[in-house]
C-alpha cells in the first residue's frame, strides 16, 4: 500500500476518494468566456427533485432554487398564477411534507421563507472566533493563485506551464506570506510539508478534519462550492479531458487546497472543534428538504403550469398554416428561442415563405482552424467531440499576412504590457487613445471585416459527402420540394466590449457565431457531385435549388448573406430574399425593443455595439418552450420570442432515429441553457456571473467582481435583469413534441439520463397532438390528458 | 483685447448645476438625468476648450485675490481640457452602463461632483484652494468607491483610499503653514516668483518634502500604493476617471509648483529614487497579474511613478505629457477592458511566440541605441541641444523600443514580422520625439529648465539608467528565465507586489471581518 497513515484504513481510503470524486461530480463545469455555451448548474443534481436539490444547495451553498415568496405571491395576485395552477401542482406534488389543502398553500405563500443558511467551514467558525476574515483571505489568496495558474494569455509571467495543479499551488502556497501576514504562522510550512499528492492531501486533512464517510462528500462539496468559479473550471477541464477519452485531477487538487487550509486553521483555531463536529454531524444526515422547500418548489410548479396554460392556449388559438407545395424561399434558422420573433416576420411577409428550425451547428460537429490561426475550435454542441476538421479556404500567402498582421499586433501588445517598454509605449501612443475614445464614444468605429470562406481540410469521398448532406438534409425534415432559393442561417451577436460576447452567440456552435457551420454545410450541399449522389440515399434536391448561407445577428435582428456561390440565375431569387428579410427585420427590432429598457427599433443596432452598453440583447432570456413538430402547426402563433423551435415531422422518421437524436441532443442542451438562466436567475449569488459594472477579466477566461477572489460564472446579473425585475421568468422549460406517446416513451426508456431530466421535473413534457398539447408526461405513470382547453 | 474671464473656471460651476438635480432623482432611471449630466460634462469640455483659446489668444489670466486664486495659462488650460474631456467620456459612458442601477441618479450626481473639483484643482492659483478641491475630492470619490456598500472589499478599498488620500491632504497643510511661514504667501504665482529668486529658507524645504509627501501618497507610490490597486470595487467609469483624471493631480501639484520643488535638490533626487524605484516595482508587478483592471491598476502605479521621475529629473514638460498620454491611454483601457476576452484569445490564435534570444537580445539593444542616435541627432540638429536628463530619459525609453525590436529579431521570427516591427519601433521612436518637442514648446516657457547637472543629478540619472537597462534586459530575455523552477518564488512575492499591502491591511485592520451595515 502507498500510503502510511496508520490510522486510515483501505477500506476508509476507497470511501473518501469515492466521496471527493462524487463531490467533484457534483460541480458543473463552466466553460471559459472565449466560447462559453450555457451549462446546467444543477447537472450534479438531476437525480434529485427541486426541493432535495434545494436543499441539498442551502448546506453547501446557502442557496435555494426557487424565487423569493414574494414574487410568487405577487404572480398570484396579479392572476398570472391561478388557484387552479396552485391546487394542480399541489395535487401532483408527491412530497409528504406538503400543505394539506390550497388555503394553507396560499397563505403560506404570502410569508417569506427563512433565508437558507450553508453549513460553515472551518474558515467561517475561525472568522467568528477571531474576528480575521478566514474565507475572504482564502477567497483572495486562492484567487490571485489561480488567476495565474489558468491565465491563458493576460498576464506575461504565468507560472511554468505544465505543472499540475496541486503541484503548483504548494510551490506558491510554501512561499506566499499573505496567509502568515494575515495571522495564520507556519502556514507556508504547513503546506510544504503537506503530503505531495492531492489524494493524500485529501486523506490526510480529512483525517485531522475527523471526516467520516458519511459526511465527506458533504463537507467536500461545500468546500468546492466555496471555491465559486474556480471549481467550475476545474470541472470544465475533467470534462474536455474526459470528451478525450482521458482524466484530469485539477478539480481534486482544489479540493485538496481548500481540506490543506481547513486543516490549517482547525489547528490555528482548536476552540472551533466542537462546532465544527457540529457541522461535519450536520453534514452526515441525509440530505432532506424542508417543509418550505416544498412550499417554494410547489409554488414554482405552480408558475410553471400557469406558463403551460397560457402556452396550451396560444397554441390551440393558433391557426394551422398550410405549406405551399413548393415554397419560394425556404430558411433555415437555429432552433434559438430568438429566431422565433425573426422567423414569425419572415413567414408574415410573403404565404410562400417557409421556415425551418435546426439546431444551429446544422449537424457538422466541425474543429475549425480560423484564417490566422493554428487554434483548432470546436463549433458544435459541448456534449459531442469534433468529428470533421475545417479551415479558412483562403490562399495560403493570404493566411500568412492575416498570421504576420496578428503577430505584430501581438508583438505591440507585449510592448504596451512589458516593463519599461510600458513607458515607451505611453509616451509613444498615449496620446493617439484621445482619438480612439472620441471614436468609441460615438460608436464611430464599424468593424464588419469578413471573413474567407470555409472549407472543410478533410478529404470526403463523394459517398462520404453525399451521406453527410443527406444525414443532414433528414435531420432538418427537407427531402424532397426544396424551395429554388434555401436560406442557412447561423446566428450570433454583435455586440462589443463585452466580456460574455460568446454566452449571446450560438451555443450549438460551442459559443462562436453559426457563420462557419451555414458556410460549410451550403457549399457541401451545392458541390455538383454530392448534389449528383443525393437521390441514391432517397433525397432529392431539385436542380434549380440553390443553398446560401448567412448570418442573423441577434442584437441588431440583421441578417448578412455570404456570396460564397456565384448564383447568377438566382440573383432575383435572393434580392427578393433580401428585401423581405429587410422588412421582417424591421418587425423584429420592434418586437424586442419593447422589450429591452431604453431601446428604439431605428437604433437598435446602435445600441447593441455601443461600448457602454450592459445590455446589448437579451439572449435567450425568457426562454420557457421547446416545440418539436412541423412549423405549420406553430406559425400561426405568437410565441413571444420564448420557445425553440425545431422542426419535426414523425409521420417522415423512420424508427423515431430523428426523434431520439432530438430529445437527446437539442432538448438537452436546451435544458442546459433553459437551467442556466434559471440558476443564474433564482441564486445569482451562486450561479451567476455577478454585476458587470465591476467586472474584471480574469486570465482571459472568467470574469471575477472588483479586485479578485472567485471566479463568477453563469449569466451577469444585467444579463437576466432590467434593474426593476428579471427579464428572464425563471421556468423549467416544457418540451412539447408532436409525436406518437408510446414513441416518446421508448426514448425515455432507451436513456435513462435523459428520462431522469423529466421524472425528477428539471423539464416538462407534453406530447401533441396536431399542434395541440394534448397530454402531460407524469413520472412513473407515463402521459396523461392534459386538460387544457382545446376550444380556439 | 483684454478677456473678462477664462470659461473653463465656470465649467466647475456648470457640473454642480447639474451634480445637484441629481440630489431630486437619486434612484433608478431617472428620467432625463443621464442625458443631461453628459451635456453638462460636454458643456464644461467646451468651455474648457474655449478657455484654452482664450489662454492661447491672451497669454495667461488669474482671477482672484489671495488665497482663492484660479489661473488660467498653458498648463492649466491643458489640464483643464483634459480633466474635461475624460469628464465627457467618463459620463457619456454612464449614462448607458449605469442603466438600470439601484442608485443611478446619485451615481451621476457624485461623478460631476467629484468631477467638479478636479477641474477646479487644475485651474488653482493659489495651495489652500488646491487643498480645497484635494480633500473634497477625497470625499466624493469615497462615496464612489462605496457605490456598492454592501461589499466589504469596497468598504476595505474606501477606507484604505480615505487614509493616504487625506494623509496627503494634511501634509499639504503643512506644506501651506511651511510656505506661508517662509515667505507669507500660499499662491502659486508668489511662490515661484520667490523660488526663483534664490535658495530656499528652511521653512520652504520643509514645504517642498511635504509636497513631495503629498504627491506620492496621492500618485500611490510605493510603499503606500495599495489603495490604487484595489479600488475596482466601483463601476468602470469610476476606475476610469481616478486613473485617468484623479491619481494623476498629485503629479499637477508638483508641476504647478515646479520652481519650488526644483529649488530643493534633496527633493529632486527623492522624486528620481521614489519615481524610478515605483516606476519598476509597479512596471514588475503588472506582469504577474492576470486580472485586466487589476494589470491597468498596476501599471498605474509605475506610470505615476516614472511621471514623478520625469519631475524629479526637471523634465516638467515632459512629465506633464506623461500625464496627458497616460490619461487618454488608461480611459481608453479601463473603458474597454470588457475586450479582454476576445484580446487574450486573439493572442492564443497565430501560434506560439518568437523568443528572442540573448544574441537577438544584444542585436536589438545595439539597434535600438543606433536608432537612439539617430533620431536624437536628427532633432538635436533641428530644434537644439537637449539637457542630459532629457537624454538619458530617452535611453530609458529607448530600452523599452529595443524590447519591441527583440520580438521581431528572434530566430523563429519570419523577415516579415521583423519589417513589421522594426516599422513600429522607428514610428515609436519618431512619435516619442515629435510629442517632447510639442511639449516642450507648449509648455516649456511656464516651467523651470532641467536643473544644471551637478554630481548628484549625474549619479541619480546613471542609476536611473542602469535600473531601467537591466530591468529591459531581463524583460527582453523574459521567456528565457520566467519559468525557471528558480523564480518560482520570486513570481510569488512579485504577484503579491511584495505584500507592503498585505502588511498595510495588517496595520489597518483590513483582514478584519466586516460587519454588514
Amino acid at each position: 500500500m502507498f500510503l502510511k497513515h496508520s490510522q486510515i484504513a483501505p477500506a476508509r481510503i476507497s470511501g473518501l476518494l469515492d466521496a471527493a470524486e462524487a463531490a467533484c461530480r457534483a460541480i458543473p463545469p463552466a466553460f471559459p468566456l472565449e466560447a462559453t455555451v450555457a451549462v446546467n448548474p444543477v447537472l450534479g443534481h438531476v437525480g434529485d427533485d427541486l426541493a432535495t436539490a434545494s436543499a441539498r444547495l442551502a448546506r453547501v451553498a446557502g442557496v435555494v432554487l426557487t424565487r423569493k415568496r414574494a414574487e410568487y405571491a405577487a404572480a398570484m395576485a396579479a392572476g398570472r398564477i391561478t388557484d387552479e395552477d396552485l391546487a394542480d401542482a399541489l395535487f401532483c406534488s408527491t412530497s409528504p411534507m406538503k400543505p394539506i389543502d390550497l388555503g394553507t398553500l396560499k397563505a403560506k405563500a404570502q410569508a417569506d421563507a427563512p433565508a437558507p443558511q450553508a453549513l460553515p467551514t472551518v474558515a467561517d467558525l475561525a472568522a467568528q472566533a477571531t474576528g480575521t476574515d478566514w474565507p475572504e483571505i482564502i477567497a483572495r489568496t486562492f484567487g490571485l493563485w489561480a488567476a495565474g495558474q489558468f491565465d491563458r494569455g493576460q498576464a506575461l509571467w504565468t507560472p511554468a506551464p505544465g505543472q499540475n495543479a496541486y503541484t503548483a499551488w504548494q510551490g506558491w502556497a510554501s512561499r506566499d506570506l499573505t496567509p502568515e501576514i494575515a495571522g495564520l504562522k507556519g502556514f507556508c510550512a504547513h503546506v510544504a510539508g503537506a503530503p505531495d499528492l492531492a489524494e493524500r492531501a485529501i486523506l490526510r486533512a480529512s483525517e485531522h478534519l475527523g471526516l467520516h464517510d458519511d459526511a465527506a462528500q458533504s463537507v467536500y462539496h461545500r468546500l468546492l462550492m466555496d471555491l465559486g468559479g474556480w471549481a467550475q473550471h476545474g470541472r470544465w477541464l475533467l470534462w474536455q479531458a474526459e470528451l478525450d477519452g482521458e482524466t484530469d485531477n485539477t478539480l481534486a487538487a482544489m479540493l485538496a487546497i481548500r481540506l490543506v487550509w481547513e486543516e490549517a486553521l482547525l489547528a490555528h483555531v482548536p476552540g472551533v472543534a466542537k462546532a465544527w463536529a457540529e457541522a461535519v454531524g450536520q453534514h452526515a444526515a441525509p440530505v432532506a428538504p424542508s417543509p418550505d422547500m416544498v412550499i417554494d418548489a410547489i409554488l414554482q410548479d405552480a408558475a410553471d403550469r400557469a406558463h403551460q396554460r397560457r402556452l396550451a392556449a396560444t397554441l390551440a388559438s393558433a391557426q394551422p398554416v398550410a405549406g405551399a407545395d413548393r415554397p419560394a424561399l425556404q430558411a433555415a434558422f437555429c432552433i434559438d428561442v430568438r429566431s422565433e420573433v425573426f422567423r414569425r416576420a419572415l413567414e408574415a411577409q410573403d404565404p410562400g415563405i417557409a421556415t425551418i428550425g435546426f439546431a444551429g451547428f446544422f449537424g457538422l460537429a466541425l474543429g475549425h482552424r480560423n484564417h490566422g490561426s493554428d487554434v483548432v475550435e470546436a463549433h458544435l454542441p459541448v456534449l459531442l467531440k469534433p468529428a470533421l476538421n475545417s479551415c479558412a479556404a483562403a490562399p495560403e500567402k493570404a493566411d500568412f499576412e492575416a498570421r504576420i498582421a496578428a503577430r505584430a499586433t501581438r508583438a505591440w501588445g507585449r510592448f504596451r504590457q512589458a516593463a519599461v517598454s510600458s513607458f515607451a509605449f505611453v509616451e509613444a501612443a498615449g496620446p493617439m487613445y484621445g482619438a480612439k475614445l472620441v471614436a468609441d464614444s460615438l460608436g464611430l468605429k464599424k468593424n464588419k471585416a469578413t471573413s474567407p470562406a470555409p472549407k472543410l481540410s478533410d478529404e470526403l469521398s463523394v459517398e462520404a459527402r453525399a451521406q453527410l448532406a443527406a444525414a443532414i438534409l433528414t435531420g432538418m425534415g427537407i427531402t424532397k420540394g426544396h424551395a429554388p432559393l434555401v436560406l442557412l442561417l447561423g446566428h450570433g451577436s454583435g455586440v462589443v466590449n463585452n466580456p460574455h460576447e460568446s454566452a449571446y452567440h450560438c451555443g450549438a456552435c460551442g459559443g462562436h457565431t453559426g457563420e462557419v457551420s451555414a458556410r460549410l454545410l451550403a457549399a457541401l450541399l451545392n458541390d455538383p457531385a454530392t448534389r449528383a449522389a443525393l437521390p441514391a440515399h432517397g433525397i432529392d434536391v431539385p436542380a434549380d435549388t440553390l443553398f446560401l448561407a448567412g448570418l442573423h445577428d441577434t442584437a441588431s435582428d440583421e441578417i448578412a448573406l455570404y456570396p460564397d456561390h456565384a448564383a447568377p440565375e438566382h440573383a432575383e431569387a435572393v434580392k427578393q430574399a433580401k428585401a423581405w428579410m429587410s422588412r421582417a427585420g424591421r418587425i423584429a427590432r420592434t418586437e424586442r425593443a419593447a422589450r429591452l429598457p431604453g431601446a428604439q427599433a431605428a437604433t437598435l443596432a446602435e445600441r447593441a455595439t455601443g461600448w457602454a452598453e450592459p445590455r446589448p440583447e437579451w439572449g435567450l432570456a425568457g426562454c420557457a418552450a421547446f416545440i418539436a413538430a412541423p412549423r405549420g402547426q406553430s406559425a400561426g402563433a405568437d410565441l413571444g420570442g420564448r420557445a425553440f423551435l425545431h422542426s419535426y415531422d414523425w409521420t417522415t422518421d423512420q424508427g423515431f432515429a430523428t426523434l431520439e437524436t432530438i430529445l437527446t441532443a437539442p432538448v438537452v442542451v436546451a435544458s442546459w441553457i433553459s437551467l442556466q438562466y434559471y440558476g443564474s436567475t433564482v441564486a445569482p449569488q451562486v450561479f451567476g456571473g455577478g454585476n458587470k459594472l465591476i467586472h474584471n477579466v480574469t486570465g482571459g477566461i472568467g470574469v471575477v467582481e472588483g479586485n479578485g477572489g472567485r471566479l463568477r460564472t453563469g449569466l451577469p446579473w444585467q444579463a437576466v435583469h432590467d434593474g426593476e425585475k428579471a427579464a428572464h421568468e425563471p421556468l423549467r422549460l416544457s418540451v412539447l413534441v408532436e409525436a406518437p406517446e408510446e414513441a416518446i416513451l421508448g426514448v425515455l426508456k432507451k436513456h435513462p439520463d435523459l428520462a431522469k431530466l423529466f421524472d425528477n421535473g428539471w423539464l416538462h413534457l407534453f406530447a401533441l397532438k396536431d399542434g395541440k398539447m394534448t397530454a402531460r408526461y407524469r413520472p412513473g405513470s407515463g402521459f396523461e390528458a392534459a386538460g387544457f382547453a382545446q376550444a380556439a | 483685447m483684454p478677456i473678462t474671464l477664462p470659461l473653463s473656471f465656470l465649467a466647475p460651476l456648470v457640473l454642480l448645476a447639474v451634480a445637484a438635480l441629481a440630489l431630486a432623482r437619486p434612484g433608478r432611471r431617472p428620467g432625463a438625468l443621464p442625458r443631461l449630466s453628459e451635456t453638462a460634462a460636454l458643456a464644461a469640455l467646451a468651455m474648457a476648450g474655449l478657455g484654452l483659446l482664450q489662454v492661447i489668444a491672451t497669454g495667461p489670466v488669474t482671477r482672484g485675490a489671495g488665497a482663492l486664486v484660479l489661473g488660467a495659462d498653458a498648463v492649466s488650460a491643458t489640464l483643464a481640457l483634459l480633466v474635461a474631456f475624460i469628464g465627457w467620456v467618463v459620463m457619456r459612458y454612464a449614462r448607458n452602463y449605469l442603466d438600470g442601477e439601484a442608485r443611478e441618479g446619485t451615481f451621476h450626481g457624485l461623478m460631476l461632483a467629484t468631477l467638479a473639483p478636479v477641474l477646479l484643482l487644475v485651474q488653482a492659483g493659489s495651495l489652500p484652494l488646491m487643498i480645497l478641491a484635494f480633500a473634497t475630492i477625497g470625499v466624493l470619490l469615497r462615496q464612489l468607491l462605496l457605490f456598492y456598500p454592501d461589499r466589504p472589499e469596497a468598504r476595505r478599498a474606501a477606507t484604505k483610499f480615505s487614509l493616504v488620500w487625506h494623509a496627503g491632504d494634511v501634509a499639504l497643510a503643512l506644506a501651506a503653514v511651511l510656505l506661508w511661514a517662509a515667505w507669507g504667501a500660499t499662491d502659486i504665482a508668489t511662490v515661484t516668483t520667490m523660488a526663483r529668486e534664490g535658495a530656499l529658507p528652511a521653512a520652504a524645504h520643509g514645504a517642498v518634502a511635504a509636497l513631495v509627501l503629498a504627491a506620492a501618497l496621492k500618485t500611490a507610490a510605493f510603499p503606500l500604493h495599495g489603495w490604487l490597486t484595489e479600488v475596482m470595487e466601483a463601476p468602470t467609469p469610476v476606475s476610469a476617471l481616478l486613473h485617468a483624471g484623479i491619481v494623476n493631480a498629485g503629479g499637477v501639484l508638483l508641476i504647478r509648483m515646479a520652481d519650488a520643488v526644483q529649488a530643493s535638490p534633496g527633493a529632486m533626487a527623492a522624486l528620481v529614487m521614489l519615481g524610478g524605484l515605483t516606476a519598476l516595482f509597479g512596471a514588475v508587478v503588472m506582469l504577474a497579474q492576470s486580472g485586466v483592471k487589476t494589470a491597468l491598476a498596476w501599471s498605474t502605479v509605475a506610470q505615476m511613478g516614472f511621471m514623478l521621475l520625469q519631475c524629479g529629473l526637471g523634465l516638467w514638460a515632459l512629465a506633464l505629457l506623461h500625464i496627458v498620454a497616460h490619461s487618454l491611454y488608461k480611459a481608453h483601457a479601463f473603458l474597454s477592458s470588457g475586450g479582454a476576452v476576445k484580446a487574450v484569445a486573439s493572442i492564443r490564435r497565430p501560434g506560439p511566440v518568437a523568443v528572442p534570444n540573448l544574441s537577438a537580445v544584444a542585436r536589438a539593444f545595439a539597434l535600438a541605441l543606433l536608432l537612439y542616435g539617430v533620431v536624437a541627432t536628427g532633432f538635436i540638429a533641428l530644434v537644439g541641444a537637449k539637457s542630459p536628463q532629457a537624454l538619458a530619459l530617452g535611453a530609458m525609453l529607448i530600452f523599452g523600443v529595443a524590447y519591441l525590436i527583440a520580438q521581431g529579431l528572434a530566430d523563429a521570427a519570419p523577415a516579415d514580422l521583423t519589417r513589421r516591427t522594426a516599422k513600429a519601433s522607428f514610428a515609436a521612436a519618431i512619435a516619442y520625439f515629435v510629442f517632447q518637442q510639442v511639449a516642450n514648446a507648449a509648455w516649456g516657457p511656464m516651467l523651470p529648465d532641467a536643473p544644471v547637472a551637478g554630481p548628484l543629478e549625474w549619479a541619480l540619472i546613471v542609476l536611473a539608467v542602469l535600473s531601467f537597462g537591466t530591468v529591459a534586459v531581463a524583460q527582453a530575455l523574459f521567456p528565457l528565465w520566467a519559468h525557471h523552477p528558480a523564480t518560482t518564488g520570486l513570481r510569488v512575492h512579485v504577484a503579491n507586489g511584495l505584500y507592503l499591502n498585505a502588511l498595510l491591511d495588517r496595520l489597518i485592520g483590513g483582514f478584519k471581518t466586516t460587519k454588514t451595515n
